[in-house]
């Protein structure tokens, strides 16, 4: 394994300025953490993780499908010319990127989603990079490339061919044998937070949560659709028109089951008509359906809806909150 | 893709979020996770910000009447005919013939530019804005009592607190960070009072909720601080020190003891007993109100009860204390500290004042400023109907939709020789224009708003002005320079700003380079001042606190055979007053599109009305149909509307019953009655 | 509770048996997954006060095949798009009829539209009614509403295919005998011998000179005599109609491998991506609308 000091990456990074266009953690105006552009400032790549969602980079909060003239032309939007280059996720957000990558290409391929993932290479960023230098879980996979930190230098893992034709251009670095040891750390981490999801999930799907323990954790929602937005695995979007001057345009926006009308159809027939049965799919939604569906939870435990959450509803509150009660 | 740091133009929390757009179209919002407010969740309208900005519906030309039509026309044309029209009706009826309606929406620095314009280009102080709908009476009654009209903690005392007093205020709906807090601050273990006649979110959660007769206000609070007294819960040594006029309120509230209060309210005297207790009983006490108490004919009443009742318990200036009201729009603070106000310069400095008044005429440069205060919008809506206000400039306003009583509006917009209307859509009210000019939105400019909690924010352009549109203040400055004024010219708002702060001593210390990451609160008295989050720390704004005892009195209307039901109004949380911006939302049009009514289904089934049956609600100005929605939230008796949708208008049904000193008209008791549409 | 297994080949069998219009057909173009193909519209006729049937024809070089109970996505430009049920059989080649009621903004529109108005199609989408399961069955046809429409192909498909079934029976209930879909199709079908079609209505005004069958449409089945082991039921119609007439059947001796509903949800994209349509782990455009009631058993179908 090659080895590379963060200045170093950060080198190579605007070396290929010109082939990539190079998204990563980056510090907004107030001090928000956020994913952009690289530009002279070096990228934050131990601030943490980012708290929008960051998935947003390939599922925009609205994006449009085709704009369409008065003669009934259509135009498309272009992708742009460079592919991407992402640098900076965590574990737990290639877990969800996997999760969302497989759902937008099964069955009927989402080529708006699909085409702009296609074009774009991964990085991801684990070892001693948390805030404080605490152990960020390696993904070993999930991503082209990993930078495991070890306190003074990235170890890069390739793990796919794209990972392998950037780290080959890469001139810098020294061989390490430390990997194994950083990788037994993060093996032995433990995550009680996933015993606590997994058995919120078992009571789910065995109905032991009753009608008034979401009617309850309903009252104190108050609609925001916050985590709905911030989750890197909801993918739910609405389909509108702009009616302009000569054309119309056909949007896709992010949408949220947190809210009445995501269901109501025109008949005034309503599935998710109360709170509670919003709050229930939810949480639901993660922690048994997908299981059935997809073979596993899809709440990667990133804690995102739970830091934005403004009444502490969030997935690992409610999870925890259901075990305590019910388990 | 660009982020741009900045304020919601929605409800006045002030929450700041970034908007994402790339290459000039706005694609989503981006939450300030390090935002005190915000911190990182938006509301609902908060995340769908950036839909309207460039809706198709937008206005991106002057327009002009031309034969009773509304035309397209170009800039000098549209706005050499304002300069034109508007000085030559005040030269044929007088300097007070017209009117200036400024905006609760628009920035500091364009109200404070405004109301210079009125001021010191067209020479009256016939300038006001819809706070006169929703805080004036605050304005008022908390002056009268604590010396400043404002909220008097900050936001984040909502996490000190130990007990909350909300009345008159759904929260969750109309300021939902604040709600929420209050939420969080509950389950950690404070108590919860909530008076409202409907089982609003917040009364899920409450320890005690009084649902009291709407407008039975005074009453229910003169009743706890009777029992306050009885039982010898006042904080004497706050009374002594702070306070004065303290035996006045004595007498008076010795009249209202439990028993006759519990008849006005239609409470238990228990449950008066239980909130008079739990407030004064409480190491921090917080008192939270919105338009529930100010818009009645006795909202400056309601108001000085509040203020009667923290000062006798001297639950005022400490963390988690206070009066608070909340603000309803983005800026109505700030409209109201830069004076767009007819009786006040910027900074609450009064007209009538000769040494304020020099020191105007000296910053502007002008030979005199009028010195009788103007009239404020409700009057002048009235005397345009008598045909006494003649020309009506409005930035960012919707009367018809907004002001009760539609009838009485759209007459009076009739009855005007010339009406200018500035707006980023074509209104109701535009729709009775001479000239329209179209305006920027929150994104397309810089500037500030001020908060609820009156923090001073930023607003930033993040993209250029749809089409022709163009920023409101320079619009105000192209017409004063057009108007023969050269002091009114500005290469950016951060010199506004400037001017401001050099005349308005609560804003001194405010300047765009002290706020660009995060605002400051006034007051803020010179450039090393930190700002001011809690009012009447150790002393009164006014110096002393004073008691203001206030008698019940009943609302202007009540039910009766004809109209037996009490109808009160409200927001919906989906949609923002008029609805211009949030109704051309995907997603918050699609949550409510139609106007609904709530009714208890005890009324219901009386009057054989099915949930989602039309129904017809009539007032003694008029009727509309709308969508029966059947709740047990509401109490029997009572009907409760929104006023967003024009297709509906609630305010169609209000009463232009004004107050008698903040001239707010009472927009939340007037007497109905509800039919099945057949 | 279906196993994840089963699930998948449900998502897979809705890909591959669908077949796309033009455009669709090259998944490397664009946004071609939500581009929908565009189509004049050939005929409008009135079928109630609130219900029009549109006819589409469909030029013999585009390759369409559909199954009875799929539907497609339609696009009136500028109000966006809304999942509507083919009507007509895939038997009758050349055309597809939608009968759409107008409930909001977009049916509005539409049926303001005239002959020759261009409208959006994408599709066909979902799972149809499953024949292989209704062959050499006795079928009860039951409809509520405007649950006539996507049930119509299939009864269109029994009346060209009379042979691979047995005994048809055709249940249909409307508000009043003014909403009824279909009139004419439906005398004829009450004429032949083919079907045994009976009509209820839930109201009638004075006056009004029907002398069909009053009262709610549960109430036709306990008249019926029905072998329970070799007969399929299918149902279609408003959601609070489906537990009183499934409970009707179960009464009949059908179990929940013998019915067959066919559920209406709010799809926005017809492919399984936008979440609007999910029942629990399903997503009722890809894995339904049709469903075999044993599939949807322990999940929230009747919400």
């Amino acid at each position: 394994m090659k080895t590379i000091t963060c200045d170093q990456f950060h080198h190579f990074l605007y070396s290929i300025r010109e082939d990539f266009e190079i998204v990563g953690p980056v510090i907004l105006h107030d001090g928000t953490l956020s994913l952009g552009r690289l530009t002279a400032e070096p990228l934050a790549l131990f601030a943490g993780r980012i708290p929008f969602r960051f998935t947003s980079l390939f599922f925009p909060h609205s994006e449009r499908l085709f704009a369409m003239s008065d003669e009934y032309r259509f135009d498309k939007s272009g992708s742009s010319a460079k592919p991407l280059l992402v640098v900076g996720w965590r574990a737990e957000d290639l877990e969800a990127l996997e999760f969302i990558d497989e759902f937008f290409r099964t069955g009927f391929r989402d080529d708006v989603f699909c085409d702009r993932r296609q074009s774009s290479v991964v990085i991801g960023v684990s070892g001693r990079c948390g805030v404080n230098g605490e152990f960020c879980r390696i993904s070993e996979g999930k991503c082209d490339m990993e930078l495991i930190y070890d306190g003074k230098h990235f170890i890069m893992a390739e793990y796919t061919e794209n990972g392998r034709f950037l780290s080959e251009k890469i001139v810098w670095g020294e061989e390490t044998d430390s990997l194994e040891a950083l990788l037994q750390e993060s093996r032995a981490l433990r995550t009680p937070e996933r015993e606590i999801l997994q058995t919120a999930s078992q009571l789910l799907m065995r109905n032991q949560v009753d009608d008034d323990f979401w009617a309850e954790i309903a009252d104190r929602c108050i609609q925001c659709t916050s985590c709905t937005n911030v989750c890197p695995t909801c993918t739910c979007f609405d389909v509108y028109d702009m009616r302009l001057k000569r054309k119309i345009e056909r949007y896709r926006m992010w949408d949220s089951c947190q809210m009445s009308g995501f269901m109501r159809e025109a008949s005034g027939h309503n599935p998710l008509a109360s709170q509670s049965d919003r709050t229930r799919r939810r949480i639901r939604h993660k922690l048994v359906d997908d299981l059935h569906r997809w073979g596993r939870m899809t709440c990667f435990l990133c804690g995102r809806c739970d830091d934005v959450c403004p009444t502490g509803i969030g997935m690992k509150a409610v999870a925890a909150e259901i075990v305590e009660r019910f388990g | 893709m660009k982020k741009t740091l900045t304020t919601c133009p929605f409800c006045a929390t002030g929450c700041m979020y970034y908007l994402q757009s790339d290459h000039d179209k706005f694609v989503g919002i981006e939450p300030s996770t390090v935002h005190s407010i915000a911190k990182g969740h938006p509301c609902v309208k908060g995340w769908n910000a950036f839909q309207f900005i460039h809706h198709p519906d937008r206005l991106t030309t002057p327009l002009i009447r031309k034969n009773g039509v509304l035309e397209a026309a170009g800039w000098e044309e549209a706005l050499d005919l304002v300069v034109h029209t508007l000085p030559s009706l005040q030269a044929r009826y007088g300097h007070d013939s017209i009117m200036f309606f400024s905006s609760a929406r628009t920035t500091n620095e364009e109200n404070y530019l405004f109301m210079k314009l009125a001021r010191a280009v067209f020479k009256t102080n016939n300038v006001d804005h819809c706070a006169r709908l929703c805080h004036s009476s605050s304005v008022l009654g908390l002056a009268a009592t604590f010396g400043s009209g404002a909220m008097s903690n900050s936001i984040s005392c909502v996490d000190e607190a130990d007990t909350f007093f909300v009345i008159g205020s759904n929260t969750t709906e109309n300021h939902p960070q604040i709600g929420a807090r209050i939420l969080q601050s509950v389950k950690r273990g404070a108590k919860l009072i909530v008076a409202d006649s409907r089982t609003i979110r917040l009364a899920k959660a409450a320890t005690l909720h009084l649902r009291h007769r709407n407008g039975s206000d005074v009453a229910l609070i003169n009743g706890m601080m009777h029992v306050i007294i009885r039982d010898g819960l006042e904080n004497r040594e706050f009374i002594e020190s702070r306070t004065q006029n303290y035996e006045q309120l004595k007498n008076t509230v010795l009249r209202y003891p439990p028993s006759i209060v519990a008849e006005i309210t239609g409470l238990t005297p228990q449950e008066i007993i239980d909130a008079a207790h739990l407030y004064a009983t409480s190491p921090a006490a917080m008192i939270i109100y919105s338009v529930g108490i100010t818009q009645h004919t006795h909202g400056v009443d309601n108001v000085r009860s509040l203020a009667n009742l923290a000062m006798l318990t001297g639950h005022v200036g400490r963390p988690g204390t206070g009066v608070n009201p909340l603000r309803g729009q983005n800026n109505v603070q700030g409209a109201c500290d830069m004076g767009a106000l007819p009786n006040v310069f910027s900074g609450y400095q009064k007209v009538a004042d000769e040494a304020v008044r020099q020191k105007f005429v000296n910053e502007w440069r002008v030979a005199d400023l009028p010195a009788h205060a103007g009239l404020p919008m409700t009057r002048a809506l009235n005397a345009a109907e008598r045909g006494e206000i003649k020309g009506l400039y409005i930035v960012g306003e919707d009367p018809v939709i907004s002001d009760p009583d539609q009838g009485h509006v759209r007459n009076a917009l009739q009855q005007l020789d010339f009406l200018v209307v500035q707006d980023i859509f074509l209104t109701a009210t535009a729709e009775y224009a001479d000239v329209v000019l179209p305006a920027a939105c929150f994104a397309e400019k810089d500037g500030t708003f001020t908060s609820t909690e009156r923090r001073i924010q930023r607003v930033r352009k993040a993209a250029l002005p749809i089409g022709g549109a163009r920023a409101d203040w320079e619009i105000f400055c192209e017409i004063a320079s057009r108007a023969g004024y050269k002091y009114m010219h500005y290469n950016a708002p951060s010199e506004i700003m400037d001017e401001i702060a050099r005349v308005t001593p609560i804003y001194g210390g405010i300047s765009y380079s002290r706020i660009d990451q995060i605002g400051l609160q006034w007051p803020c008295l010179d450039e090393h001042h930190p700002g001011t989050p809690i009012l009447h720390v150790g002393r009164f704004v006014g110096g002393m606190g004073c008691f203001c005892p206030a008698e019940y009195r009943p609302p202007a209307e009540t039910p009766d055979a004809e109209y037996p039901f009490i109808l009160t109004t409200g927001r919906s949380y989906f949609h923002y007053h008029t609805g211009s911006m949030t109704r051309r939302t995907r997603l918050l049009e699609r949550e409510e599109n139609r106007s609904y009514v709530e009714i208890n289904p005890v009324d219901a089934h009386r009057l054989g009305i099915r949930d989602r049956d039309f129904v017809m609600v009539a007032t003694r100005r008029g009727e509309i149909v709308m969508s029966a929605r059947m709740t047990k939230d509401i109490t029997p008796g009572v009907l409760f509307i929104t006023f967003h949708f024009e297709e509906s208008p609630g305010n169609l049904l209000t009463n232009n019953a004004l107050d008698p000193e903040s001239h707010i008209p009472e927009y939340k008791v007037c007497a109905a009655r509800i039919t099945r549409k057949p | 509770m279906v196993s994840c297994f089963e699930k998948k080949q449900y998502s897979e069998r809705g890909n591959c048996d669908c077949f796309h219009f033009g455009v669709f057909m090259d998944s490397r173009i664009g946004h071609a997954a939500y581009e929908p193909a565009i189509y004049s519209i050939h005929s409008i006729s009135d079928l109630t006060p609130h219900e029009k049937l549109f006819r589409i024809e469909i030029p013999d070089a585009v390759d369409f095949r559909h199954e009875p109970g799929q539907f497609v996505q339609l696009s009136v430009w500028g109000w966006g798009e809304a999942p509507i049920s083919i009507s007509n059989s895939p038997t009758r080649k050349g055309y597809l009829e939608f009968a759409i009621r107008h409930a909001g903004s977009l049916t509005g529109a539409l049926h303001q539209m005239r002959p020759g108005s261009k409208i959006g199609l994408r599709g066909p989408f979902g799972n149809g009614f499953d024949v292989n399961r209704l062959r050499s069955q006795n079928l009860l046809l039951i409809a509520g509403g405007c649950g006539l429409a996507p049930l119509r192909s299939l009864i269109q498909y029994c009346e060209d295919c009379r042979d691979e079934f047995m005994d048809i029976r055709i249940l249909y209930g409307a508000k009043t005998p003014h909403d009824l879909l279909y009139k004419s199709d439906l005398a004829a079908w009450m004429e032949s011998e083919t079907f045994d079609c009976r009509i209820i209505v839930d109201f009638v005004a004075p006056n009004h000179g029907y002398s069909g069958k009053i009262g709610l449409l549960p109430e036709l089945i306990p008249p019926l005599e029905v072998e329970a082991e070799n007969t399929t039921a299918v149902l279609v119609g408003p959601p609070m109609m489906y537990p009183f007439v499934v409970e009707a059947l179960r009464k009949k001796g059908l179990d929940d491998e013998r019915i067959m509903v066919s559920l209406e949800r709010h799809m926005k994209c017809g492919i399984g991506k936008c979440g609007h349509c999910a029942i629990d782990h399903f997503s009722c455009c890809i894995d339904g609308p049709v469903f075999l009631l044993r599939d949807l058993q322990g999940t929230e179908w009747a919400g």
